[in-house]
């Protein structure tokens, strides 16, 4: 058999043995381990690989950033600082038509500023929102969809661990990276406001009333998140300056949020310990992916197959955008069962060359970061579909009372609203990439 | 023993956060010291490599946890509508792969020390010798391996889960 037949054979037993419900790091690290056997015809060259590769994965520089800026995040939901954006937010849009849920979509937002993660940030705000929407009088359907829906944005906007893994597998700046996703962020965060006014509007019964904050007292509230922006802002400006690392800015934005932590009285040995065993949770599964990725990764590239498919989609001579749809449509359908940062390391090696080899009128780091955009969102639009969204499920949780079936359908107009803006951004590139052309 | 085994890989994962905590501070450290080189200070010297070292050691603390705890990504999509025997088998099938493949890795890491050992291999600005490295995260690796047996012999119904863990938590999402 050659290699790239070998390849091919090993996707069917890789997506059986994932469906099948082992971890998909460990699928990919056994079926990347026998093909490797297979295409080298003995063990030897593989045993010799292995003696270094899990020291020289899990030591990564790139990587390291990842545990700390998912302990940033941790330490980030200790410090009071959700609280004291959802009730800025509040205190701005609560009395309007659907503020409450337009706050919590808003608190959302800035709470990615400094949390790399959808489920964080979701679990985050949802414990401080959802019992404020119930007594604001919101519809369960509505409270739980507009948080699982916001919790994204802890992903779309900077810092982000998915798109961390998309810079080190495409070898992409992760500063321009983080820069270009900023304005996706924001558009995705005023679309589900838009899509809860239209919302409330349909069904008027699923929003209450609250009375308006006045002047003073909103400033007061909105000096309170100063640590955020502070953060934010020494974060995602260090790394672009290159005034530091990523991995530097993560440890002074998991110092900074610890600090903030501890100031609000957050942080003693129990929430310390929680914060410890959730970031190692968290990394844990991350690097477990990783590792599987990369020997999985090691015998595609040893068997040729991106490269020839890659090739082979050229010489369809297939209309570019016609094959860019086509893979992002394939990434919303596996974003229904599977988890985002497996979807971009199991299916990026292929997609990459392959899109890179089209010609969409940019330049390739151009291409790169775009693509790298778009993929990152619609990854995360499978975090809210039925029926494996994990948003979906962290924030039903916790909701108790909520039937999922009241969550599904509230999230609809939300999964719209993120259809709309990928197509938006997929037509003009230059939105996503204007910033970096400034 | 079993229980131990559990204890032992929430601590191991708690050492590994410590250790993770400890290198923001350092890297804090460092890039305040960096910041303030007029002032007589610099960064830390090899700070990258400690980073490095550290974060390896720390992930390898990780696993055993994360195994534990159901923590890895999976689809489940399957699973949930099988019955109640092939979800056991699937388990069972699942445990047995990953212990294969996490002696195997540890195997190869020791095999990985020895040999960094022999030719002296060392880091390049603290002249740290890296088998000392593959060393604390084989301490890691063991847990791992005693971890994912305890797991093997649970699901084979030789032993039972200790007392208070959250197993339906660890289960579903």
């Amino acid at each position: 058999m050659s290699g790239i037949e070998l390849a091919a054979w090993s996707f069917p037993v890789l997506l059986a043995l994932i469906f099948i419900r082992v971890p998909i790091g460990l699928a990919m690290a056994l079926c990347g381990l026998v093909g490797a056997y297979f295409i080298y015809g003995n063990p030897l060259p593989i045993l010799n690989q292995l003696k270094q590769v899990t020291y020289s994965t899990f030591s990564n520089y790139s990587l390291s950033v990842i545990p700390l800026f998912l302990l940033m995040g941790q330490f980030a939901a200790l410090g009071g600082l959700s609280q004291a954006l959802f009730k800025a937010a509040e205190a701005w849009i609560g009395h309007r038509k659907g503020g409450v849920a337009m706050a919590a979509v808003g608190a959302c937002a800035g709470f990615g500023a400094i949390c790399g993660s959808s489920l964080a940030t979701a679990a985050t705000m949802g414990q401080v929102a959802l019992p404020e929407l119930k007594r604001a009088g919101y519809s369960g359907a509505l409270s739980t969809a507009c948080l699982a829906a916001g919790g994204t944005l802890g992903i779309l906007i900077p810092p982000s661990v998915v798109l961390v893994i998309y810079a080190i597998l495409t070898e992409q700046n992760i500063a321009k990276l983080f820069l270009a996703a900023f304005i996706p962020g924001i558009l995705a965060a005023i679309g589900y406001m838009i899509v809860i006014a239209i919302y409330v509007r349909v069904k008027p019964d699923s929003a209450g009333k609250m009375e308006p904050v006045p002047m003073k007292e909103r400033w007061k509230l909105t000096a309170r998140t100063w640590p955020v922006i502070v953060i934010f802002l020494a974060v995602v400006g260090g790394i672009y300056s290159g005034l530091f690392t990523p991995t530097e800015g993560a440890a002074v934005g998991a110092f900074g949020t610890g600090v903030a932590a501890w100031a609000a009285g957050g942080l003693n040995r129990r929430t310390l310990g929680d914060a410890i065993l959730g970031t190692a949770l968290a990394t844990g599964m991350i690097f477990m992916i990783v590792l599987g990725a990369g020997l999985y990764n090691t015998f595609l590239a040893l068997s040729q197959l991106p490269q020839e498919m890659a090739q082979w989609v050229l010489d369809l001579g297939m209309n570019p955008w016609l094959v860019l749809a086509t893979v992002l449509v394939i990434y919303l359908l596996l974003g229904c069962v599977m988890d985002s940062l497996s979807m971009i390391l199991l299916t990026i090696p292929i997609f990459f060359p392959m899109i890179m080899g089209l010609d969409f009128g940019l330049t390739p780091e151009e291409t790169a970061i775009w693509f790298g955009i778009l993929v990152l969102i619609v990854v995360e639009v499978g975090l809210i579909t039925p029926p494996v969204g994990m948003n979906l499920f962290v924030i039903n949780n916790m909701a108790k009372g909520i039937p999922i079936t009241h969550t599904y359908r509230g999230v609809t107009p939300f999964v719209v609203s993120d259809l709309v803006r990928t197509a938006i951004l997929a037509a003009f590139p230059a939105i996503t990439l204007f910033v970096l052309r400034l | 023993m079993i229980a131990w085994v559990f204890r032992l890989s929430k601590w191991s994962a708690i050492a590994g956060g410590i250790l993770l905590v400890m290198l923001t501070l350092m890297i804090v450290a460092s890039v305040s010291g960096r910041a303030l080189l007029d002032l007589g200070l610099g960064p830390v010297p090899g700070d990258f490599e400690l980073v490095e070292i550290g974060t390896a050691i720390a992930v390898f603390f990780f696993l055993p946890w994360t195994y534990l705890r159901g923590g890895h990504a999976s689809v489940d999509i399957v699973y949930t509508h099988l019955p109640r025997w092939g979800q056991r088998a699937v388990a069972i099938f699942s445990d047995l792969l990953m212990l294969t493949l996490w002696l195997a890795l540890t195997w190869r890491l020791w095999e990985g020390m020895l040999e960094k050992r022999e030719y002296f291999e060392s880091t390049f600005i603290l002249q740290m010798p890296v088998w000392w490295a593959y060393a604390l995260c084989l301490v890691g690796a063991v847990i791992g391996c005693l971890a994912y047996i305890a797991k093997n012999l649970i699901m084979l119904g030789l032993a039972s889960y200790p007392a208070g863990w959250p197993v339906e938590e660890a289960k579903e999402h």
